[in-house]
């Protein structure tokens, strides 16, 4: 909690301290935020995918090669963690589940068909991105080069691009750009899925994630990484209380009891399911191969119904009694 | 009913109470008597049981109480609409007598039982109940109900779903239970606000912390015998949680104690047995205590009246209506191991893990004649027990002490053939 906090500062306002942290961070550490200490890694993937196909194999391959190479590196690392506990427009997201929980409103509900649907969203997204900066360079499949106005196009419609410069106050983002029609229907769609982003999140937890190609991207190379949330099959009642809190609603952390890395798509590393789960080293996180997080019996009844450990302990007048 | 038949009705009444206090009396003396070295921390839980045989429940506030037929009622509900759910199951011989007479010649005992108990107006409490709720787990249960037999207490049906893994059984046990909170409102004319439910949540949870830690305190030794551990879970029901879960905490702790003493390493081993299949409920407590007088120790069992009753949690994410009502629901489903569910995989997870956790030597797996879905059961069970290389004593019971001794001759059969292989 107060890790991300800190996390979000340092991505939104970081470059008044003159912080700078590279191009190829995972995050929506938004360079359209003047004030942002480093770049997203999408924007610098959109804008090496820019390149015709020879220099892509030379030169300038070498360079998309190093920047894609120390990006996984991060996340041989932190895996995932960096959703739940870094990443900006996640940590919005969460303040405006706060609100609605405050407000007593429910969060909505889908059922698995269409949720499964909705979540392959992203790669389709993350395939895009690729695909038209290559189409700016190169004409694919003999379509004719797809214009310059759409350079960084997931940044056109990325809610980070309009709603991180606001927290410097800088409004220039919040507009349509009515230079051409390529610049008109993106800057558009910027907004609409700017405004999905604020409804669709105050009804769903976490409701960009679910469509956030960055996110696809990780999941790529969470098999890989140190940090790992793993799940022991044997001590699991399948109680469900770990997919009850689960804000992305993975349903086999719950349900698999075979499998034991449980890191899936849309896992964020929050955490929340270890919490809330009853059952003696069930769930764990792990870095490398110790242990940093377990699920214990007495934490989850600490932890998720704050009882209090007075009421535990034998009272002296029923002993004095016997 | 005319005059004649309302005599007759009395009589019955009359002597059915009369009977369960004696039939109380000699399963309590036996468990207090013929074991040595009891814990003086049961004491409570003899009392309360005693109280119970004896329709002397203690209830000091005057609250309105609802009879619920089975555990699958969520109690939170209950106490947020400020009444008392109280357990009427029974385990009573002379009440399996009495129900009989109105069901079926096949009927399992304790359906019989509950029927009795409704029948002859011989509840725990001097008052009646508001209603007596009953979930579609059991098919016998669930057919009380309909019973022609002049009851005059409302039944209220709670509609469970036949499997548990779908997200189309999760979703109507859900409106289920979303219902169940509207009706109880209706009932008891109280107001199930957020704050009483939190609260409410929070008491039993209470309850059941102390309960998952006396389940702990059971893995490592015998601690205590299975028979007053299976009257402790039964007695749940049977007076003020509050009290019931700190008598709960002071037995822990005196366990946690005699453990540390008793710990001299050159302890005799008992044979650690399994309890599983249809519920042993007090005062039917003839196959647990047959076990343990024959030298087994009854180190866990897998009933619904005790280990399956607090053992599974609540996890509430945002504290709303909206979200403490799927929770409770979540609860009652997802982790429950009740035969009424097909597939019911989670059964035989639930025993190996028990077998493995507790040093488990053998299982007792006990059916009363008529529980069909038991019954059923226990083919899959023993092939996974057989395979597991865990041997199985399969007995097929009933309320009435005549087959007593035809009992003791297996269980001791049974328990030797266990010594002789540790």
């Amino acid at each position: 909690m107060v890790f991300q906090i800190l996390a979000f500062l340092l991505l939104i306002y970081g470059g008044y301290l003159s912080i700078h942290i590279g191009t190829s961070i995972p995050t929506f550490a938004c360079p359209y935020n003047q004030e942002c200490p480093g770049t997203c890694y999408l924007i610098s993937v959109q804008h090496q995918a820019h390149n015709t196909w020879a220099s892509l194999f030379g030169f300038r391959g070498k360079a998309f090669l190093i920047s894609l190479l120390s990006f996984v590196l991060l996340f041989i690392v932190i895996n995932k963690a960096w959703c739940g506990y870094v990443c900006p427009l996640g940590t919005i997201q969460d303040w405006i589940t706060k609100l609605r929980n405050r407000m007593g409103i429910s969060f909505s509900r889908y059922d698995d068909l269409s949720f499964k649907r909705l979540k392959a969203i992203k790669y389709v997204l993350l395939v895009l991105l690729l695909f038209i900066p290559l189409g700016m360079s190169n004409s694919i499949f003999g379509l004719p080069l797809f214009s310059h106005d759409l350079g960084a196009p997931f940044c056109q419609i990325c809610p980070g691009r309009v709603i991180t410069p606001l927290f410097i106050g800088d409004t220039s983002q919040l507009f349509i750009d009515f230079t051409n029609t390529t610049t008109m229907i993106m800057s558009s769609l910027g907004i609409i899925v700017l405004a999905m982003f604020l409804i669709g999140s105050f009804f769903k937890k976490r409701f960009f994630c679910f469509f956030c190609p960055m996110s696809a991207l990780h999941y790529l190379f969470s098999r890989f990484s140190m940090l790992r949330l793993i799940k022991n099959g044997d001590n699991c009642t399948k109680c469900g209380n770990c997919y009850r809190v689960c804000d992305v609603g993975i349903k086999a952390i719950a349900e698999d009891i075979e499998h034991s890395y449980m890191v899936k798509d849309d896992c964020m590393m929050c955490f929340k399911c270890i919490e809330a789960c009853p059952e003696n080293d069930c769930l764990k996180v792990s870095f490398l191969t110790m242990p940093v997080f377990k699920s214990t019996e007495e934490g989850f009844f600490s932890r998720n119904l704050h009882l209090n450990s007075e009421m535990q302990k034998p009272s002296k007048t029923i002993i004095e009694d016997e | 009913m005319n005059k004649n038949e309302n005599k007759r009705y009395e009589r019955l009444s009359a002597k059915s109470k009369g009977q369960l206090i004696i039939e109380s009396e000699n399963v309590l003396q036996e468990m207090q008597q013929k074991f040595e070295n009891t814990i003086p921390g049961m004491e409570y839980f003899y009392d309360v049981a005693k109280q119970y045989a004896g329709g002397q429940l203690k209830n000091p506030e005057r609250k309105k109480y609802i009879a619920t037929n089975c555990i699958q009622v969520p109690i939170e509900l209950i106490y947020a609409a400020n009444a008392l759910p109280i357990r009427i199951c029974s385990g009573a011989y002379s009440m399996s007598q009495a129900g009989a007479g109105l069901l079926p010649a096949k009927s399992c005992s304790l359906v019989n039982a509950t029927l009795g108990t409704i029948y002859t107006n011989s509840f725990p409490l001097a008052q009646k109940p508001l209603t007596i709720i009953t979930p579609t787990t059991c098919d016998q249960k669930k057919k009380l109900s309909e019973i022609p037999s002049g009851i005059d207490i409302p039944f209220y049906t709670l509609e469970m779903p036949p499997s548990k893994d779908s997200e189309e059984a999760q979703e109507y046990w859900y409106r289920s239970v979303k219902k169940l909170k509207g009706e109880l409102e209706r009932i008891t004319g109280n107001r199930i606000t957020r704050s009483k439910l939190k609260k409410a949540i929070i008491k039993v949870a209470q309850a059941q912390r102390a309960f998952r830690h006396f389940h702990q305190l059971r893995k490592e030794e015998a601690v205590i015998r299975g028979t007053d551990a299976i009257l402790i879970a039964n007695t749940f029901f049977y007076d003020n949680i509050d009290t019931w879960t700190s008598h709960l905490v002071s037995l822990n702790a005196e366990l946690e104690m005699r453990k540390s003493r008793d710990h001299n390493g050159s302890e005799s081993r008992y044979p650690r047995i399994l309890l599983t299949g249809s519920p042993s409920i007090f005062p039917n407590l003839k196959l647990p205590i047959m076990i343990e007088k024959m030298g087994g120790s009854i180190v866990a069992d897998e009933f619904c009246s005790s280990n399956r009753l607090l053992y599974d949690t609540v996890a509430v994410d945002e504290w709303n209506m909206y979200d403490m009502v799927p929770a409770l629901s979540d609860r009652y489903l997802k982790a429950c191991t009740c035969p009424c569910f097909t597939p019911n995989n989670d059964r035989e997870r639930k025993i190996l893990a028990y077998i493995k956790d507790f040093k488990v030597d053998g299982v007792v797996y006990q059916s009363f004649s008529g529980c069909q879905l038991y019954e059923l059961e226990s083919l899959r069970i023993s092939a996974v027990l057989e395979k597991e290389n865990v041997p199985m004593l399969y007995v097929e019971t009933d309320y009435s002490p005549d087959d007593k001794g035809q009992l003791a001759t297996r269980t001791e059969a049974f328990i030797e053939s266990i010594k002789n292989n540790l």
